[in-house]
């Protein structure tokens, strides 16, 4: 997912759920921020670079396949963008080995969406934000695992798209073009994505980047063949994905606002936005590659307020700048407290299941910097 | 690539030019040495690559390929030595004609990557071009002029030419999908 659905349309969940336009703004942030959050800028901000949240490209590029950097790769990715969906699931005739990436593949309304949501609950509005990126991200990024593996990420030629024509969908054979600096091109079904490396740990196969931008698209529709699918064919309908996303994140917000008493796998709050539903619809199926605009202007409509555009550099002074014993308080010093204590209840639930993919990590205090 | 891919091909274009030093100083039994070299690493590869498809490719969608290529590659390795020790023109042949399989296969992928957009494709065509001419010459020298000391040192060049490549290409920039 993107600056779309992580910070616009976070925001419009949350204030489905009863949060004010300030509340709103700071949980939109932070889920927005784990994209940015980096080892290279937390060491710029003298912030614990073990908050990160994302890896850039270079720090990828540069690291190795060795088992130290992989469980590095791992506790972050999957973490808090490629959750794993059942950390027990069981493939009858496979090895430990490949078991224990075939159950980090990421999938929606697992246990340890339940997990996350819960550990945000009564915290600040920055773990709740985290908690909305890892929740949405469940249904963008699912299928795809958060740890660097050809024989789970892999996808071959055998990929197409669906394309809205009537009351139904005309396919169209999906081109894939290994330049980054192209752009995709929805009019002709041409995407860029990773390239093919023979490397079972190569970092070219980590998550989705063998599928490209797709799974980040709200209006695309597309089948393929998942490496790990025993050539049993996906359809995947991210329209309906996002619009599953969107409710699950009003449902959990609401249950961390105090509304519901608890929150349940497969439980969404349709009903929150019934009278803007088609409205949603329509932006989640605008074939465009970047519609914030759309999302925007349907916030500032909810709210009557204006929704300030993402500026990473927003709340880096005033960590900077506070003393050591007070740096827990600022913005960054709490989206840091609830990104570790989200990245520890991660990696010892891995752990725990018998899985030494993510490493083992102390467990995080939910409170304060220690 | 990462770091330590990167150091990993530099170390093996480094190999390379110990190599192609070892067949110009001793020319005579040079080659008995670089086949060695090339067996036992097409046999480790090969190995490698079929114990990761028994334990981990088996289940994936087009996996069996991956077997293909680890009985190919370890069968070359177990050829190449019983190459070696029939007679240094048969070795000398087939080093040459791996050299030009090798060339070959360059230019099919950078034609592949030429069609898929990838920013790598005339670095890689130009060294599949390159080395199935040094290939030709080196026939034209050592097989038609029977000058095998000449054959020697035409190969030892090109062994040269793609390890400086490898290293280059080892400290090239490269792209990869940046995932959200």
């Amino acid at each position: 997912m993107q600056t779309d659905f992580h910070y616009y349309a976070t925001y419009c969940a949350a204030y489905f759920a009863g949060y004010s336009h300030e509340e709103c703004m700071e949980i939109c942030y932070s889920a927005q921020f784990v994209d940015w959050c980096s080892h290279t800028l937390l060491s710029k901000l003298d912030a614990p670079v073990n908050a990160a949240t994302t890896q850039l490209q270079l720090e990828l590029m540069s690291s190795g396949d060795d088992m130290i950097s992989l469980q590095n790769i791992t506790r972050i990715w999957a973490s808090f963008h490629f959750l794993p969906g059942d950390l027990n699931a069981e493939r009858p005739g496979c090895s430990k080995r490949y078991l224990d990436k075939y159950r980090l593949i990421c999938k929606p309304n697992g246990r340890l969406i339940v997990s996350t949501v819960e550990h945000a609950k009564d915290r600040s509005l920055q773990a709740v934000g985290i908690a909305m990126h890892v929740l949405a991200d469940t249904w963008a990024h699912q299928n795809f695992a958060g740890t660097p593996s050809l024989v789970i990420n892999n996808t071959d030629s055998h990929f197409f798209e669906l394309i809205p024509e009537g009351d139904g969908y005309i396919e169209r054979r999906i081109t894939f073009k290994h330049n980054p600096g192209l752009p995709d091109d929805p009019e002709t079904s041409v995407y860029v994505s990773s390239l093919y490396q023979s490397n079972e740990n190569s970092i070219m196969n980590l998550g989705h980047g063998r599928a490209g931008h797709l799974p980040d698209y709200s209006f695309i529709r597309y089948r393929y063949l998942p490496a790990w699918g025993d050539y049993d064919e996906i359809t995947k309908d991210n329209p309906s994905d996002y619009i599953h996303a969107f409710a699950q994140m009003i449902q959990a917000l609401k249950y961390l606002k105090g509304t519901y008493p608890s929150f349940d796998t497969d439980s969404y709050d349709f009903e929150a936005f019934a009278p803007y539903r088609e409205e949603i619809e329509a932006i989640l199926k605008t074939r465009c590659l970047d519609p914030c605009k759309e999302w925007k202007a349907f916030g500032e409509k909810l709210s009557g307020r204006e929704i300030e555009d993402f500026d990473i550099d927003k709340y880096q002074t005033e960590y900077t700048e506070a003393p050591n014993e007070a740096k827990d308080d600022t913005f960054l010093g709490r989206f840091i407290t609830g990104a570790m204590t989200q990245k520890s209840m991660v990696t010892n639930a891995i752990f725990e299941s018998g899985n030494k993919r993510a490493g083992y990590s102390r467990v995080q205090k939910r409170e304060g910097r220690s | 690539m990462t770091g330590f891919q990167r150091i990993r091909s530099t170390l093996i274009g480094v190999l390379m030019l110990i190599s192609s030093f070892i067949l110009i100083r001793f020319p005579d039994y040079g080659f008995m040495i670089i086949a060695g070299i090339l067996s036992i690493s097409l046999a480790i590869y090969g190995i490698r690559t079929l114990v990761f498809y028994f334990t981990l490719a088996r289940h994936m969608v087009g996996g069996r390929e991956i077997f293909y290529l680890g009985v190919i590659v370890l069968d070359f390795g177990i050829f190449t030595i019983t190459v070696a020790d029939v007679s240094p023109v048969f070795l000398i042949a087939y080093l040459l004609a791996v050299y030009v399989f090798a060339g070959l296969i360059d230019i099919l992928r950078a034609l592949e990557a030429k069609k898929l957009a990838a920013p790598s494709w005339k670095f890689r065509l130009a060294g599949g071009i390159v080395s199935i001419i040094i290939a030709l010459v080196a026939v034209v020298f050592g097989i038609v002029l029977k000058s095998m000391d000449t054959l020697v040192y035409i190969y030892a060049i090109g062994l040269i030419y793609s390890a400086v490549t490898r290293i280059i290409t080892a400290f090239r920039k490269s792209a990869m999908v940046y995932i959200q």
